[in-house]
């Protein structure tokens, strides 16, 4: 179609869409607008979801967190309501029977002051295993964690959240100092804060970290452990272990009535994490329904015009025919305006869509911390370049129906329509 | 040129109109005809046949010696654009185009380059005297200019024949007489043409003149 380079056609277009200028600039904003609506539903839908899951950053999603209640059934002789706590057997037991579970991270925690020379600050203390890293991977911001061997050696060293350094060490490096808790001095390995705003026994910013076998004995807790953190074998869903759990959990804590599975709390991050997935399933089907719910009114009003158009044209048309215009060209003409009106009208609204993400974006992505400095509303190129795609096959199938009509057009009854 | 054999057109309706009831006509290379008849007589009708803009239903035409017959729109376009040359009583410019884009129009169809396009739009508006209005749009022009566009444009794909339907109808009786004038002018350089007209001064200026009475040529 060598017409279609010819600049008379450009012209021709430009001399049309020109005519009626408030027309056209009405349709254009109409297109605009449906790009520019569907372009910002969809960075706010993602942007959203994004947002969302980055609370999740660092947690494996197919974990679970298990700890005990008090008993709610009275069994054995031991009335309901009696406490219980998990021990190191369960762990063991745990690792035995439970070959599903690729992560079982014990846990022990306790309100602590922290202390280097005359500064102080008041956080967590939690004495856990190197396997953490996997469960809840905190980021390590300088030096190392706490490893198997420090475990094994009831070495007194500590990894302290980036608050604690800061407090405590506002212009040296940390690492290498000590702190004190209780009169026991632990000397620093890492430094460490966490990338989700979710967290199970305290904040990694305000915590210290040490091994647990030294936390054991410098707290004298025996065998006894607060909590657990466990993560499921890829392809196995967490939920799916709860009664192996808990059966294996009754075998070590005979007080425990087997009907009585709230005395055992299990805080399932997989569960939680699907339950965001479909509210975000069903959050997506709103935007997409409302975005395309505007982009066919766009789309009609392109249709609408073009009709207005052939209407209008009926005798130059008619004039083109007679003079040796085939159909087919006319087809093109036709299709071609409207292409033109929706290609500079899409790439508008896409253009002003992301102008308005990209301004508010960062300031709402910065409401969760793992979202600072970022911009999780922002479309992408590929998203803009396939919204674009979407109007210009709509629109050009909105142009269609009245462009066959154009087509049908007898040069007689054309030159009569006076 | 032009050879008709025992053409009939029915306009199909409730009450099926017989229009064209058996037209045999012939028109040399280099006549000069009109058409005459009153409305209603079916002269429109021949002319938009002649012109392959409507179709007959029985009989036979040749145009330039071709088979004019259940064409396709786009071989009808074809011809069209090749062997016709039309002039109408409206004129019937494209309004946002300049006469020298106008006249140009039938060549772009032909696939011409803008440049010759525009060279040889530029020739058909000289001979026609509007060489320094060529950048003007039809509604900058006057009714005797506009139709003199209108016949620089239909002469610049060198048609078999020229097919005027009214041309002076628009126009004052001074700028008729020079309208009419260029058509005799086009006669001598040995262009053909057929003027359909209901104005005997217009019939008077061609040399032949054809009556249509009832769908019959009389």
């Amino acid at each position: 179609m060598s017409n279609l380079f010819d600049i008379d056609n450009w012209r021709e277009i430009g001399a049309t869409l020109a005519r009626n200028k408030t027309r056209t600039f009405l349709t254009a904003f109409g297109i605009f607008w449906g790009t520019a609506m569907l372009a910002l539903l969809w960075g706010t839908g993602s942007g959203m979801q994004r947002m969302m899951m980055s609370n999740f950053e660092g947690f494996a999603t197919n974990s679970c967190i298990f700890f005990p209640n008090r008993t709610t059934m009275p069994y054995k002789g031991y009335r309901k309501g009696t406490g219980w706590g998990l021990n190191t057997d369960d762990v063991i037991n745990l690792r035995r029977r439970v070959p599903d579970l690729e992560i079982i991270s014990p846990i022990i925690n306790t309100e602590a002051t922290f202390k280097h020379k005359d500064k102080t600050f008041s956080g967590t203390i939690q004495g856990l295993e190197p396997n953490y890293l996997q469960a809840n991977n905190p980021v390590i911001t300088s030096g190392r964690f706490i490893t198997d061997y420090d475990v094994a050696n009831m070495s007194r060293v500590c990894v302290i959240g980036e608050n604690i350094a800061t407090s405590l060490f506002p212009n040296i490096d940390p690492l290498g100092q000590t702190v004190e808790v209780n009169n026991v001095s632990y000397r620093v390995v890492g430094t460490v804060k966490q990338k989700s705003d979710m967290s199970f026994g305290g904040r990694m910013e305000d915590s210290m970290v040490i091994p647990i076998s030294t936390f054991r004995t410098a707290y004298n807790m025996g065998n006894h452990i607060n909590f657990v953190f466990l993560v499921a074998r890829d392809g196995v869903s967490p939920t799916n272990l709860k009664d192996q759990i808990f059966t294996t959990v009754r075998l070590n804590h005979p007080i425990i009535h087997p009907d009585d599975d709230d005395a055992f709390q299990f805080f399932d991050i997989s569960e939680i994490f699907g339950q965001i997935s479909s509210v975000f399933t069903a959050f997506d089907f709103l935007v997409l329904f409302v975005g395309l719910s505007s982009l066919i009114a766009g789309v009609i009003g392109v249709g609408n015009i073009m009709w207005i158009v052939v209407k209008e044209r009926t005798q130059e048309f008619g004039v083109r025919r007679a003079i040796g215009a085939k159909p087919r060209t006319l087809l093109v003409q036709i299709l071609s305006e409207s292409a033109v009106l929706t290609v500079i009208a899409g790439i508008a609204g896409i253009c002003f869509a992301v102008g308005v993400l990209g301004i508010l974006g960062p300031s709402i992505s910065a409401q969760v911390p793992a979202g600072e400095g970022l911009n999780f509303f922002q479309i992408s190129f590929n998203e803009a370049v396939w919204i674009l795609i979407l109007f210009l096959v709509l629109g050009g199938a909105a142009g269609i129906i009245p462009a066959l009509k154009a087509m049908k057009i007898k040069p007689i009854e054309a030159l009569n329509d006076r | 040129m032009i050879k008709l054999t025992d053409i009939n057109k029915t306009y199909p309706g409730a009450v099926p109109l017989h229009v064209l009831k058996g037209i045999n006509l012939h028109i040399e290379k280099g006549e000069l005809v009109s058409i005459m008849g009153a409305s209603g007589s079916g002269k429109s009708t021949l002319l938009n046949i002649l012109g392959i803009l409507d179709t007959y239903d029985t009989g036979e035409y040749y145009l330039d010696g071709q088979l004019v017959r259940n064409l396709s729109e786009n071989k009808a376009a074809e011809l069209r654009n090749h062997k016709i040359g039309f002039v109408f009583q409206s004129f019937n410019l494209i309004n946002y185009k300049n006469a020298l884009e106008n006249v140009a129009l039938p060549l772009f169809y032909q696939g011409f380059s803008r440049r010759k396009r525009n060279v040889m739009a530029m020739e058909q508006l000289d001979r026609m005297g509007l060489k320094e209005w060529h950048h003007h749009l039809p509604s900058e022009l006057s009714g005797g200019q506009k139709q003199r566009v209108a016949i620089a444009r239909a002469l610049i794909t060198n048609p078999a024949i020229l097919l005027a339907d009214e041309p002076t109808g628009a126009l004052d009786s001074k700028t008729s007489v020079e309208v009419m004038g260029i058509f005799r002018q086009l006669n001598t350089e040995g262009v053909t043409s057929v003027i359909v007209t209901h104005d005997p001064s217009v019939a008077a200026q061609c040399k032949r003149t054809i009556r249509i009475v009832d769908g019959l040529i009389v």
